[in-house]
């Protein structure tokens, strides 16, 4: 009797623990869309931004943020790749592999301004690109890199043996197997990872704001030197700060809203190949 | 009776004194075969006693394991395969091996076959058709695979993903194929299909066949070599031709392990 009602207990604190979360999610959510909802309109999504955000669109900061994601994942992909099959297939001690993916971990948990400021010494100075989208792209990749890399190394390492045992048996070389059995196995790793990290890396501030992003006046980049973009985050950074207009406040919960909606689906685009690797780790 | 093949030819595969050791300890104790053109060489013996790391030694698959050091020698067509600067995947690529498990690529029939072939060797469209048929008949799946080329190997029963891996391991042409208990995952109609076909494989391929079943090595191999623990590892402990080794036994062990 005493042992079942330890149970029913633990049961309701776990289920109010669990509320409390999904509460806090959903009041989260619910707010933003409330109060972006009315700023929301098509001229919104299409128009530039007027007077210093109490009118028009954020049509280039959506631009901007999306160049930003595309340049960060071009420059992360194949690093990444590299970084995985390193460990994957070409580290022989366990020693080496350990201290990979320590690494990666440790740059996990980097602060983001950190970043932040390595990219303005690094990219903005020393490279002497100024503020650039390029650079901003750059220091996203840097941020997104252990996120992508472990989900492959994670996939890699869940390959069967067997697989490729088969391969090296029919003689095949290590690079064939790479291309033919790794690559395409580890796949889904590649692509859940990479949208979790651009899901994340979307809503990142902290590292475009000194490198790669400015308020106002920046359509598409003409170059890459002294190149900067608009984005979302950096918008919704600045009215927050600067703004006590009641018509900038409007339009700050709505960049917030087409901000989360931009991250919940990327997030919600990485559901099918997620769903898939927690299937096959079942099997 | 069967005929000994071929017992005066020169060896395809021949093994000297080899020992395999995983760290300290010693799984395979100075072990000598020599495989003849055409035959059917079967290992028998019990289970752990290293039948599977000896086939492994003759296509160097053993490299894939850290900690595993062969000593002694194996030699293909009278070269030894261990000499440094030897090209193991040329080795591989003309030894070839069917695993106990079948192990289909999660891909199309078709680019299964194709799987290893395609990347050794320049194929042209026309080619890589006429391979996969030829592939196919040798393996005796053409008549059900014909009209399903395009079909997920993985959707095949475990009979037909098994043939379809001999049909990948024979679209390489290799000279010897290596067999590590083939037909233990498969049903008896299956396993029936698969000994039908090392009989028939045997006229332009030489064959060696790790088993457990004795009446299966006494349906299609010519030779038997008994590989049994002694003093902690695995010995060859008899090797003869496949009646005398049955029929006639000499060693207190394979005795012991034929009655079993």
């Amino acid at each position: 009797m005493k042992r079942r009602a330890l149970d029913v207990f633990v049961a309701a604190v776990a289920a109010l623990c669990a509320s409390v979360a999904v509460g806090i999610l959903v009041g989260l959510v619910a707010v933003i869309a409330q109060r972006g909802a009315p700023a929301i309109s098509w001229t919104f999504l299409t128009e530039q931004i007027r007077l210093v955000g109490a009118a028009g669109g954020i049509f280039w900061n959506v631009i901007g943020t999306l160049l930003l994601l595309a340049t960060a994942l071009g420059v992360c992909l194949p690093l990444a790749v590299a970084l995985a099959l390193v460990e994957r297939v070409w580290l022989r001690k366990t020693r080496a592999r350990r201290l990979v993916r320590t690494a990666l971990y440790t740059l996990n948990g980097v602060p983001t301004i950190v970043f932040g400021i390595f990219g303005f010494i690094v990219f903005v100075q020393w490279c002497g690109w100024g503020k650039s989208w390029l650079a901003g792209g750059f220091v996203l990749a840097l941020g997104m890199l252990p996120t992508v890399a472990v989900a492959l190394i994670e996939r890699l390492h869940a390959i069967p043996v067997k697989y490729i045992e088969a391969a090296v048996a029919l003689g095949l070389r290590e690079s064939q197997i790479i291309w033919s059995v790794l690559l395409p196995q580890a796949r889904g790793g590649l692509i859940t990872g990479s949208l979790l990290a651009l899901a994340r890396a979307a809503g990142e501030t902290a590292p475009i704001m000194f490198t790669a992003t400015i308020f106002a006046g920046a359509t598409l980049p003409h170059g890459v030197k002294d190149s900067p973009v608009l984005s979302l985050p950096y918008h919704i950074f600045i009215l927050a700060q600067d703004s006590f207009d009641p018509a900038v406040g409007a339009k700050l919960w709505g960049a917030a809203l087409v901000l989360l909606g931009l991250v919940f689906s990327l997030s919600l685009a990485a559901l099918p190949s997620r769903l898939r690797a927690h299937e096959e780790a079942h099997v | 009776m069967k005929k000994p093949m071929s017992e005066h030819a020169a060896p395809v595969l021949e093994v000297r004194g080899l020992s395999v050791h995983a760290g300290a300890k010693l799984l395979l104790r100075n072990v000598s075969v020599a495989v003849r053109p055409g035959q059917v060489f079967g290992l028998i013996g019990p289970s752990g006693a290293g039948k599977s790391t000896l086939l492994r030694c003759l296509n160097r698959l053993t490299d894939l394991i850290p900690g595993l050091r062969v000593s002694g020698d194996a030699m293909l067509n009278g070269r030894s395969i261990y000499t440094a600067g030897e090209d193991v995947n040329v080795l591989r690529a003309k030894v070839g091996m069917l695993f106990q498990q079948p192990v289909v690529f999660p891909a199309s029939v078709e680019d299964n076959v194709l799987f290893g072939a395609q990347r050794l060797r320049p194929l042209s469209r026309a080619d890589r058709a006429a391979l996969v048929e030829s592939a196919l008949r040798e393996a005796a799946l053409w008549d059900e695979m014909k009209d399903r080329l395009r079909t997920a190997a993985t959707l095949l029963s475990v009979g037909q993903q098994q043939r379809l891996c001999l049909a990948r391991t024979l679209a390489v042409e290799p000279q010897v194929i290596l067999m590590d208990e083939p037909t233990s995952a498969l049903d008896p109609k299956s396993t029936q299909a698969i000994e039908d076909l090392i009989v028939r494989l045997k006229a332009r391929h030489t064959i060696v066949l790790v088993t457990h079943n004795v009446a299966q090595a006494r349906r299609v191999t010519d030779w038997l070599a008994c590989v049994c623990v002694r003093d902690g590892a695995g010995e060859i402990v008899e090797s003869a031709c496949c009646d005398s080794v049955l029929s006639n036994p000499q060693c207190r062990e394979v005795i012991e392990y034929l009655s079993a």
